[in-house]
């Protein structure tokens, strides 16, 4: 049996001084190299979930362990965020000044790695993401799909051990949608990585091999 | 490496980005610190004129009284100054500040006619003034704004004065200034047997002697045989004079007001700039960068500000400088050369300026929770 990627105890998180519950008790486990889905109706916490996952926010209450290790308290959020996990948004978030080449190096710069050369494994990525012909390219000057591609290989500069991606194909049409989904699920087998996508689009739901339900804050059973 | 991303080439684009607002800020910083560069620039161009004045006639100890009040000492002690072994020549003086006409005022001097400092000057035309005689030579600055001539007479605080000369003086300064009598200068300003300072130069020092050992000897000799004064180095009597003092407040008050101002400015665009990039900076925080490093992207732009406001200061305080070397009114206070260590001084002084600007929103940036700033729009 492998050993849990992922692991929540009995999270809560509230907002709000407690008046606005987004998660009310999550227990699950994550293997290593799992790919899941998480679905559920809008507004039921998934993001907040996702967040947690993450270390871009903290649970009130409640643990989440990293390989056995409680985030937050044995390793710190900001090495986690730029050492462990890579995030994809559903409105991308590119920097509109920076080109796609220059976008993608934006974590490692956080990393600070002396005489790294940022830019070749930038190309690297983008590359593997099939935009050699876009990668001086300013994110305005770039299709939907495009800029989520320029997304993916920006997370996975730092050569993370999970990937989190959040409504990816949310604004994307069903085309663009099918080819986003292929490079992370090709990803995820490439590299062995842990994927976790939160979506509302069913058909990526199923064709996850596993699938997480959320529903008013909860794991449904 | 083409395309390799740096920190400070992100900085630059994101203060290209916004250039207009960029632009602003400099030129408000670079106004302030082109006052300062202008003002502090000119304050030590006085205090240089006025290091000249003792310079030019060789004098090496100005002795004046020791308490702050009463700034008159006795003529007599120019004598027991002259007799000291160290010494080779004393001349007591008054300076003051006096209305000439409604308009113009200056610098009086009151010498004796056999002074020493009469070597520094140059007498253009006419001759020196007599003791005892109701007499003035003028500098040709003041001679030329008063549009007086060798011959002319002129009213001094209701007494009649013959000029008799025109001078050069080896000091800006004296250029605007008018000297006369001291006897007759103790009896208009009724300090009769007064003086305000005594100028003592010195004989030279004795081989092997070091300077400021044989300095510093002269000075505790004088102060022994007249009790109650001081003796102070010229070079120390240049910055420590009062209206020199004067100068520098008036020059380091001002631009500090400008500098705050300009500081003001920095610190307003960097935390509109922050604002706005909430999202920006929390999606920064979702790829790993720690707080520490937010605050130093924001730092490093308050500081591109601060030092860009600083260039093009430097830039308009030297044109103002230079201007002011022109200007007939000021050319003989302010050389048009200017004072590489200031530039050095201005520099640092922008830099910081920036950083302290940035601290507020730097740190402010630094505080949002990276899901907080990503929800912002
Ligand atoms: N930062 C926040 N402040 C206040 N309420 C929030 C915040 N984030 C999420 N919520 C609320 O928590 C609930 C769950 O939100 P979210 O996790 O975004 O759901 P989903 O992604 O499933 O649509 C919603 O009611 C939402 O309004
Ligand atoms: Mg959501």
């Amino acid at each position: 049996m492998t050993s849990p990627a992922l692991e929540m105890r009995d999270v809560r998180k509230s907002y709000e001084q407690g008046q606005i519950e987004a998660l009310r008790g999550v227990d699950l486990s994550i293997a290593t190299g799992e790919y899941v889905a998480i679905s559920g109706p809008s507004g039921s916490g998934k993001s907040t979930l996702l967040h947690l996952l993450g270390g871009l926010d903290s649970p009130t209450t409640g643990t989440i362990l990293f390989k056995n290790a409680s985030l937050g308290s044995d390793i710190d959020l900001d090495t986690y965020r730029s050492r462990k996990v890579g995030f994809i948004f559903q409105a991308f978030h590119l920097m509109p000044t920076l080109r796609a080449i220059e976008n993608v190096q934006l974590p490692m710069l956080g990393l600070s790695r002396r005489g790294m050369d940022r830019a070749a494994r930038a190309r690297d990525l983008l590359m593997e993401m099939g935009l050699e012909d876009r990668m001086e390219s300013y994110p305005n000057q770039l299709s939907a799909g495009e800029r989520q591609r320029v997304a993916i290989a920006r997370a996975l500069a730092n050569e993370p051990d999970i990937l989190l991606a959040d409504e990816p194909t949310g604004n994307l049409d069903s085309k663009c949608s099918a080819n986003v989904m292929q490079m992370l699920t090709g990803i995820q087998k490439r590299h062995g990585m842990t994927l976790i996508v939160v979506t509302h689009d069913d058909a990526i739901a199923h064709a996850a091999p596993r699938q997480i339900r959320i529903r008013d804050g909860k794991v449904e059973q | 490496m083409i395309n390799q991303l740096s920190f400070p080439s992100f900085v630059w684009k994101n203060l290209w980005r916004r250039r207009l607002r960029t632009l602003l800020t400099l030129c408000g910083i670079g106004m302030a610190i082109g006052a300062f560069v202008g003002l502090v620039g000119f304050s030590s161009a006085f205090e240089q004129a006025w290091l000249h004045i003792y310079t030019s006639s060789g004098t090496d100890i100005a002795v004046i009284q020791r308490t702050f009040l009463n700034t008159s000492i006795d003529e007599s002690a120019a004598g027991k100054i002259r007799a000291l072994p160290l010494v080779a020549q004393a001349s007591p003086m008054i300076y003051n500040v006096m209305d000439l006409t409604p308009e113009v005022n200056a610098l009086v001097y009151g010498w004796k006619a056999d002074s020493y400092e009469f070597k520094s000057l140059r007498i253009l035309s006419g001759q020196r003034f007599r003791d005892g005689k109701p007499e003035v030579i003028l500098g040709y600055l003041l001679a030329e704004d008063l549009k007086m001539k060798p011959g002319d007479t002129l009213e001094i605080q209701g007494s009649p004065f013959k000029i008799t000369g025109i001078y050069h003086g080896g000091s800006a300064l004296e250029a605007d200034a008018l000297i006369m009598p001291l006897d007759e200068l103790q009896q208009l300003s009724g300090l009769e047997g007064k003086v305000s300072t005594i100028d003592v130069r010195l004989r030279p020092a004795p081989p092997g002697e070091p300077p400021e050992k044989y300095l510093k000897q002269a000075q505790a000799q004088i102060e022994a045989v007249v009790p109650g004064t001081k003796a102070v180095p010229a070079a120390e009597r240049a910055s420590n004079n009062e209206f020199v003092r004067l100068a520098h407040a008036s020059a380091w008050g001002t631009s500090s007001i400008a500098l705050l101002i300009g500081i003001l400015g920095i610190a307003n665009t960097m935390a509109m700039s922050v604002f706005e990039r909430t999202r920006e900076l929390g999606i920064l925080r979702a790829l790993g960068w720690s707080r520490w490093q937010v605050m130093l992207l924001i730092q490093m732009e308050a500081a591109v500000l601060g030092l860009g406001g600083g260039i093009i200061g430097i830039v308009l305080g030297c044109c103002a400088l230079r201007l002011l070397a022109r200007l007939p009114q000021t050319a003989s206070i302010v050389s048009s050369q200017v004072p590489y260590p200031l530039l050095a001084e201005t520099l640092g002084i922008a830099f910081w300026a920036g950083l302290l600007a940035g601290a507020i929103p730097a740190w402010r940036g630094a505080q949002l929770s990276p899901v907080e700033a990503l929800r912002h729009d």
